[in-house]
């Protein structure tokens, strides 16, 4: 049954982003896109023809993409969370390194500030597992859904956490690493067709592992993890459309301020 | 016994026949003899159970005690000739206490010379990683603009390192540690002046004095020890309790900080890299510093719940992030990589001094893969340096065109710090599970959990920040006009590499743990992608985006430089962390 | 393949060029992408970027400093593509017809295949054009399509297809 789930794991994602984006063009006061739309570009994209830079470039796309589901496949599995997030970080530098390997400024910029956000968000997510290792015991999730009272222990943490998913979702204000008006889209920006396609998907993967995160807060009680994820996915698609996107120093400082004090302070409340 | 022996004497008699031997062809053989024998001598002593132990006649230890002024006076000579005069004020001081303390050392109570498993691992790292790059250095000097003799001895020299190293990390007695310690200090100071112009001098200099520090405070650590315990033995010392202990514990852990170049001493270790590459790699990032950790996890069992042990890791574990930190403002890729090893050591140091079994295998992993992983780095940077004149690495924008089999050893030592499945990685992994699972008891190991984590983080940034540079293809339809590596530098590298990936196995497999062996499973896809390239053809190869100009742009690196607030506050706050050891020792 | 094909005109994917124009048509090209007209209705994303895109909305009459770019990103979008023109003096040079500084138009430089009228286009006509566009979108093939100008090579080097010469420099002064 886990099985399929994780196959099914880009498709749920998929509709998450599709869900997602009509949720935007309502909070706009428009119609927005048909749910299945993620769906209708990736079979757009498989009908294009494909142009590539060079064969590393290309295909570093895909092992991304696939390291990236991997992760993914490691929450459903209930693995130990540091690896969970090495894993990410694996799939997050195969990225970069691609970033970097044309000769093309947006890419390099797109690399550069995919790093920072790196810097910004690693540190948190970690401190997150071992805020819910601190509670239960255990760095597994299969282990850390078998106990509960993460919120009521762990507030703070959450809202670190919180503040680090419009990072990984890619939205404002910390949208930097796509930040399509300025370097359309980062490291994007020179896949196109079949690649470009992987890319695509590993944006909803990017939505299920960030969500998974939050799910985990929930503990043993799936109706309040679930609640957990309806109401940040509104929340950070609220605050989306309400700020305008702040600098990668900018979005540095602030996490490693605000957040990673939230974060320190709640773990040494819970030790003392 | 003879083992042992071998080691310490082998070095020295191939550094004799190198003298000798004008032929370069000659020359590999004999080097890659005794690499072969130190490999299968380290080797076998590290599989050998039991502490072996040997006491020094009485006068081989007066011979060393001639060494030992003989050397500081050296060093006081030399601090004349340059005019230098905290080289003269420390050497005087050393050459004033070692005199004080012979006169009232005790006759020596337990053996000089002991041999333990932590000496047998050190053997493994010095040996193995240490021939390698004596190996790489014949090729190297061959375009050194120096006379042949010089040459040799260099590489001579670098040899009868090896067997200074071999010996330092057995000895037991203090003073003999000292001796070692102060010829390490020397094996630096000549090295690094090799190419004696101005900037090698005056590093040189640096080098030594900074260094001195460290037998100064050795010496105090002796004096402690003689007049509370009338022992000048690690092992003597390290059994008794109460009273002065902990204060002379905390001098000598004093002298690893400075070894191991820790903020504030970080300067002479950047110095350092003005010397030809094969001395960086072997002293400066590869073996010499490692007696930093390696005089900490011998110090380990009285720091371990101790004060000093305590805010030893923790000033480990800031130096982590502020070395980590001030390396992204630097462009020099040698330099980039002492920051990094100055970060590394401090981590190292950290996990030592927390002194719970665990966290010193951590220890002892991450000292053996680093060594690894530097040597690596630093032995292609002298690749790039060599074929390409290119030490900059603004100047090596682009180079995997010209010469894509280095930058993929630098890329590979790159991910072999900080990815999954290799060692260091896993090192950093384990580190922050075990230091979790401690933080119950003592909170205060938040502040580490806490260092370790972002420091992990910027050296990620660091680390490909340098591979952006390298990497910018513009497409792979051009014909490359690429240089090919030599045999005399492939071979080292390619024996790095492949030890790099046994050794990440070999820890994989020693964990027992099924999840471990799966997060290697990314890599083999990783390594699987290159075959996958020649099915790309049908792909159409096009032009990158650039706003539609036919140009194509350069991209600029991006620095980090920390405010000159900031750096003052850094300074003067690890020198009075550094100070702080020395009170709370004296104080418990 | 047959089945994918369907599925063009459900997600459009736009570049908007602006090849000189008054931005006039630009601003109502923005109009019709923002909530009141909604052009992602119809799946439509303004990517902004030539290898992502499926149509190419080029606004102006070209200009001499911009007939290198606009052939340059034309061929930088993959097949199949629509180049839709908007505005009166993208399809003729309009107000601007006759300057010396302009081309009269972008389809001496790159086969067009809807234009739009009016000066400036209203956001009606634009979407209407899209529309159309989706239509031509469906019925094209994947082969290469090549600018009229500044057409330099397709060539194959080592069995790979390089698009890297497709468009070609304009020679310093050259005037045509
Ligand atoms: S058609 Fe008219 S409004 Fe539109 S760009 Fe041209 S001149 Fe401006």
């Amino acid at each position: 049954m886990i099985w399929v789930w994780i196959a099914l794991a880009p498709i749920l994602g998929g509709l998450v982003y599709g869900g997602e984006r009509v949720l935007r063009a309502r909070m706009q006061r428009r119609q927005g896109p048909p749910i299945l739309q993620p769906f209708y570009d990736m079979f757009k994209l498989l009908d294009k023809r494909t142009l590539i830079v060079h064969a590393p470039h290309a295909l570093l796309a895909v092992a991304h993409f696939f390291v990236l589901w991997f992760s993914v496949a490691a929450i459903f599995l209930g693995w130990n969370l540091l690896y969970i997030i090495f894993l990410h970080l694996f799939a997050q530098l195969l990225l970069i390194l691609a970033g970097y390997s044309v000769r093309s400024v947006y890419s390099h910029i797109g690399s550069n500030r995919e790093l920072l956000m790196v810097v910004a968000y690693e540190p948190i997510l970690i401190l997150v597992a071992v805020g819910l290792y601190l509670v239960s015991g255990s760095f597994e999730v299969s282990q850390i859904l078998k106990s509960g009272g993460y919120l009521t222990q762990l507030p703070l943490l959450f809202a670190a956490l919180l503040m680090i998913v419009p990072i990984k979702v890619k939205k404002s204000p910390f949208d930097v690493g796509e930040a399509h008006q300025e370097i359309v889209g980062g490291v994007e920006i020179e896949y196109s067709g079949v690649f470009y396609e992987f890319l695509y998907m590993s944006r909803f993967l990017e939505y299920i592992f960030i969500y998974s995160f939050i799910y985990l807060f929930g503990g043993e009680s799936h109706w309040l993890g679930a609640l957990l994820v309806a109401g940040v996915f509104l929340l950070v698609n609220l605050v989306d459309n309400a700020t305008a996107r702040v600098r990668p120093a900018q979005m540095v400082k602030i996490i490693y301020t605000v957040a990673m004090a939230l974060a320190v302070f709640n773990l040494a409340g819970v030790l003392l | 016994m003879d083992m042992v022996l071998t080691l310490i004497l082998l070095p020295i008699i191939a550094s004799i026949l190198l003298l000798m031997l004008p032929n370069q062809r000659a020359q590999y053989v004999v080097i890659t003899a005794v690499l072969f024998f130190l490999g299968i001598g380290a080797f076998s002593l590290y599989t050998s159970m039991g502490l072996l132990t040997f006491q020094l006649s009485h006068t081989m230890n007066l011979a060393i005690v001639a060494a030992d002024v003989l050397l500081l006076l050296f060093f006081l000579y030399q601090g004349r000739v340059f005019n230098h005069p905290k080289v003269m004020a420390l050497a005087a001081v050393q050459l004033v206490l070692y005199g004080y303390i012979e006169l009232i050392a005790p006759e020596s109570g337990s053996a000089e010379i002991m041999v333990d498993s932590l000496s047998k691992f050190m053997f493994l790292i010095i040996n193995g990683v240490g021939g390698i790059i004596v190996l790489y250095s014949v090729k190297y000097m061959e375009d050194e603009p120096a006379s042949p003799l010089k040459k040799r001895l260099f590489v001579g020299g670098l040899l009868v390192f090896l067997s200074v190293m071999n010996l330092i990390v057995i000895a037991n007695s203090i003073l003999l540690f000292f001796f070692l310690f102060e010829m390490t200090t020397l094996a630096s100071y000549l090295l690094i002046a090799f190419r004696d112009d101005d900037v090698s001098r005056a590093n040189a200099l640096k080098a030594l004095w900074m260094n001195q520090i460290g037998g100064v405070v050795i010496l105090l650590g002796a004096l402690v020890a003689i007049i509370g315990f009338k022992t000048v033995m690690f092992d003597t010392l390290l059994q008794s309790s109460g009273g002065m202990v902990l204060f002379s514990i905390a001098l000598l852990s004093m002298a690893a900080l400075v070894k191991g170049a820790s903020i504030p001493f970080e300067g002479w270790l950047l110095g350092a890299m003005v010397a030809p590459t094969p001395v960086s790699a072997m002293l400066h990032s590869a073996t010499m510093v490692k007696i930093a950790p390696y005089l900490i996890l011998k110090l380990a069992p009285a720091l371990a719940v101790s004060m000093v042990g305590g805010i030893i890791s923790i000033i480990g574990a800031l130096v982590f992030v502020a070395a980590s930190y001030l390396a992204l403002s630097r462009s020099v890729l040698k330099e980039i990589l002492g920051y990094s090893t100055v970060a590394l050591l401090g981590l190292m140091m950290a996990l030592a001094a927390i002194g719970s079994e665990e966290s010193m295998n951590l220890a002892m992993a991450l000292m053996l893969f680093h060594a690894l992983s530097k040597a690596l780095l630093f032995l292609s940077a002298g690749v790039l340096e060599r074929l390409h004149h290119a030490k900059d690495i603004e100047d090596m924008k682009g180079m995997v065109t010209r010469s894509p089999k280095t930058v993929g050893f630098i890329l590979f030592g790159f991910v072999s710090l900080t990815l999954p499945p290799f060692g260091l990685f896993m090192g950093k992994l384990f580190a922050i599970s075990s230091i979790a699972a401690l933080l119950k008891e003592h909170p205060s190991n938040l502040i580490i959990l806490l260092s370790l984590i972002v420091g992990s983080a910027l050296m990620v940034l660091l680390y490909f920040k340098v591979a952006s540079a390298l990497l910018s293809a513009p497409s792979d339809i051009r014909a490359s006009e690429a240089i090919a590596i030599p045999n005399g530098f492939n071979v080292p590298l390619v024996l790095l590499s492949f030890f790099i990936v046994i050794g990440a196995l070999g820890y994989i497999m020693l964990q027992h743990n099924i999840f471990v062996v799966l997060l290697a499973l990314p890599m083999l896809f990783v390594f699987a992608l290159p075959t996958l390239i020649r099915r790309m053809d049908r792909y159409d190869r096009s032009q990158p985006y650039h706003c539609g100009e036919k140009e194509s742009f350069n991209a600029a690196l991006v620095y980090y430089e920390p405010s000159l607030k900031l750096q003052r506050i850094l300074y003067w706050g690890f020198g009075s962390l550094f100070v702080a050891v020395a009170i709370v020792g004296a104080l418990s | 393949m047959k089945f994918f094909t369907p599925f063009r005109k459900k997600s459009p994917w736009v570049l908007h060029y602006n090849a000189g124009s008054c931005n006039g048509c630009d601003i109502e090209i923005l109009a019709s992408l923002a909530p009141k007209y909604d052009l992602e209705r119809f799946g439509v994303i303004n990517t902004g970027n030539p290898k992502q895109s499926d149509i190419f909305l080029v606004t102006g009459p070209v200009t001499y400093r911009s007939r290198e770019r606009l052939v340059e990103l034309y061929s930088q979008i993959p097949e199949p593509k629509v180049v839709v023109a908007v505005g009166s003096c993208t399809a003729t040079g309009g107000v601007f017809r006759g300057m010396y500084n302009v081309e009269d138009g972008i389809d001496r430089y790159i086969p067009v295949d809807v234009y739009v009228p009016g000066c400036a286009a209203s956001p009606q006509l634009i979407i209407d054009a899209l529309v159309k566009g989706l239509e031509v979108l469906e019925a094209k093939s994947k082969e290469i399509e090549k600018p009229f100008k500044l057409f330099g090579a397709i060539e194959t080097i080592h069995n790979k297809l390089s698009r890297l010469n497709m468009a070609t420099k304009v020679e310093p002064h050259a005037k045509d």
